[in-house]
């Protein structure tokens, strides 16, 4: 029905514009895992990563390595002030979820809106020459930007996979996310991990927005519609399934960017819409294989799951 | 005198939509943001009615009002069924789903808008601005009653009880869903009735109006005013209306003025919530009172 070529173009560019989005993905999953915050102030740290490198590069003609890292240092100050100031504030007066998500969303827009008045509504690249040198493999056409955002994504997700299989500091943050109190008991600080998950969301944003920020155009207000992809993701991968919801983000993509060929290009975004309700619908604890598919005789679920009611 | 009309059938048609909005995220405690798109729903379900059939406008407004009611329950039964979380994930993709509906269809008018609304009153100059003010503030002050009357009360007592211990309200046999849905349909109903007088008022409308950053502007009024008390999203209302003309007086350029307002409304509610959570006519911490939800552990605290 479809010519092979196409086809394969279309799942290749798909794996790399999905690397910015895995990239989100995983830093708004692994913040509300470790949390358990529904951390709408994720588009705040996206504009301020984008437009300090934006300014970094455009303004102070900082070369880009140099940028990288005032973006990563500027969206760390004010992850750590989210975490520290004003979450911590409301943890400790014991605040509803309401108050938290009112929060997360209001100061996302307050920080929209700051963006809107320094840089306006319209968008802006981030470097003076986006185009990006291509090779063709095959049929399909490959560019340097493909490799280097697949490569970014890859080499984080799986230095993020190391962090918390093998190091103290990454096992922390499991205790803490698994039960904030009994680790406690252990002596693990909660609050060193809570700031621990939002600095490693802070890089995975930065690194996020530069892939981003190298091939297309960011207006302040995009980086509110580019979080509603993560958020999708996250359930569909399953709440507290980090890399689950990080592989769902990608087969999302797939399934976004396949649609332009069978439907008008307009009608994408309302995809990931449907995904969203029927994920809440019919997977609200995310798509999880059955237990018995599981090969080392492990369980796929968490031992809560199966306690009695 | 023309641009105080103006401005008091905003602050009444505001007062509906925050009174509403209260209803649903204050009182029943229900997570959603989607409320700008119920009050869209009203707006283009009651303009798209009048327009191609030519029935009366209240007849319009009514259906747009039932419209945004039925829109309403959809939303909520799929994702009342899990965690209340899910209820928020839920509303925004149901408001940015709609809206991409609304920008990308022609029936719509498209990112252009609807316009050529038939308008409610006829007549046109002072006399008309007048009648319509009073009856925006009419409906504005029946919307509070009928609020303050639905939160009081046994099945006010039902709702406060659902919203402080769910699986408490749930383990003495009471249905919780159903309360959510009542809460969700009316608050929305509310909106869709709003978005009606809005768009037989100013007879056009654009997807761009009631976009996610709108409901900022409606939780600010909520927040600012008070949650969970009646007359607070109403003092918010005003307040949201007048301070934004304190900015326009500066003649400072559109570019300017327009992200100036969000900063104004938005630093409001980062301000409130911190130093004063419970809003300008909500009561002090310390009170007694069962809707301040951040008494009991600021009193341990002290």
């Amino acid at each position: 029905m479809f010519d092979r070529g196409i086809l394969l173009q279309v799942l290749w560019t798909s794996l790399a514009t999905a690397s910015f989005q895995v990239l989100l993905t995983i830093a708004f999953a692994l913040v509300l895992k470790v949390t358990k915050i529904w951390n709408f102030t994720q588009p705040a740290m996206m504009g301020v990563a984008f437009y300090a490198m934006y300014v970094a590069i455009n303004w102070l003609g900082a070369p880009l390595p140099i940028a990288i890292l005032i973006a990563f240092l500027a969206t760390a100050a004010l992850g750590l002030a989210i975490e520290r100031v004003a979450f911590a504030t409301l943890r400790a007066r014991g605040s509803e979820p309401i108050t938290f998500f009112i929060f997360t969303l209001i100061f996302a827009q307050f920080v929209i809106y700051v963006l809107t008045l320094a840089f306006t509504t319209e968008p802006v690249f981030m470097l003076a020459n986006m185009v990006s040198p291509t090779v063709l493999v095959g049929d399909v056409v490959v560019s340097t930007w493909d490799l280097h955002s697949i490569l970014i994504a890859a080499a984080l997700t799986f230095a993020l996979l190391l962090l918390l299989r093998f190091t103290r500091a990454g096992q922390y943050m499991i205790a803490v996310a698994d039960n904030a109190d009994l680790a406690e008991v252990y002596g693990i600080s909660r609050a060193q991990s809570y700031v621990l998950a939002m600095l490693i969301a802070a890089l995975f944003i930065t690194a996020a927005m530069y892939v981003f920020g190298s091939k297309l155009a960011v207006y302040p207000e995009l980086t509110l519609h580019m979080m509603i992809f993560a958020v999708v993701a996250t359930i569909l991968g399953g709440i507290d399934r980090v890399f689950a919801a990080a592989v769902a983000a990608l087969g999302i993509n797939v399934l976004q960017q396949l649609s332009v060929l069978v439907m008008d290009s307009r009608w994408q975004p309302l995809i990931v819409f449907s995904i969203l309700f029927v994920a809440i619908v019919f997977f609200p604890r995310g798509i999880r294989l059955p237990a018995r598919r599981v090969a080392d005789g492990r369980t796929a679920t968490p031992a809560l799951e199966r306690a009695p009611e | 005198m023309e641009f105080a009309g103006s401005m008091l059938i905003q602050i009444g048609i505001f007062t509906i939509l925050a009174t509403s909005f209260n209803l649903i995220i204050g009182y029943g405690g229900l997570m959603s943001i989607a409320h700008p798109i119920f009050f869209a729903l009203g707006a283009y379900g009651s303009g798209l009615l009048t327009l191609a059939t030519g029935l009366p406008v209240p007849v319009g407004i009514v259906f747009g009002a039932a419209f945004a009611m039925m829109a309403s329950v959809a939303l909520a039964l799929p994702s009342l069924r899990v965690s209340g979380d899910y209820l928020v994930i839920a509303s925004i993709g149901f408001q940015l789903g709609v809206l991409q509906i609304i920008k990308n269809s022609d029936w719509s008018g498209g990112p252009g808008g609807l316009s050529n609304i038939p308008p409610l009153i006829h007549a046109v100059g002072r006399a008309a601005i007048w009648s319509y003010v009073v009856l925006v503030c009419i409906v504005a002050f029946a919307t509070i009653l009928a609020v303050r009357w639905l939160v009081s009360g046994e099945y006010g007592r039902a709702i406060t009880a659902m919203r402080d211990d769910e699986e408490a309200f749930k383990g003495l046999g009471h249905n919780a869903v159903g309360i959510k849905l009542v809460l969700f349909a009316i608050g929305s109903g509310f909106a869709g009735l709003a978005g009606g007088l809005y768009g037989h008022y100013f007879l056009f409308v654009t997807p761009e109006q009631f976009e996610i950053l709108y409901s900022a502007a409606m939780l600010t009024m909520v927040v600012v005013g008070g949650i969970r008390t009646v007359w607070g999203p109403a003092l918010g209302a005003v307040l949201l209306q007048f301070l934004p003309q304190a900015i326009n007086f500066l003649k400072l350029p559109s570019s300017v003025t327009g992200p100036l307002q969000g900063i104004l409304f938005t630093g409001l509610v980062l301000l409130f919530l911190f130093l004063k959570p419970q809003g300008l006519l909500g009561r002090a911490p310390g009170a007694r009172v069962i809707a301040d939800e951040d008494e009991p552990t600021e009193a341990a605290a002290k």
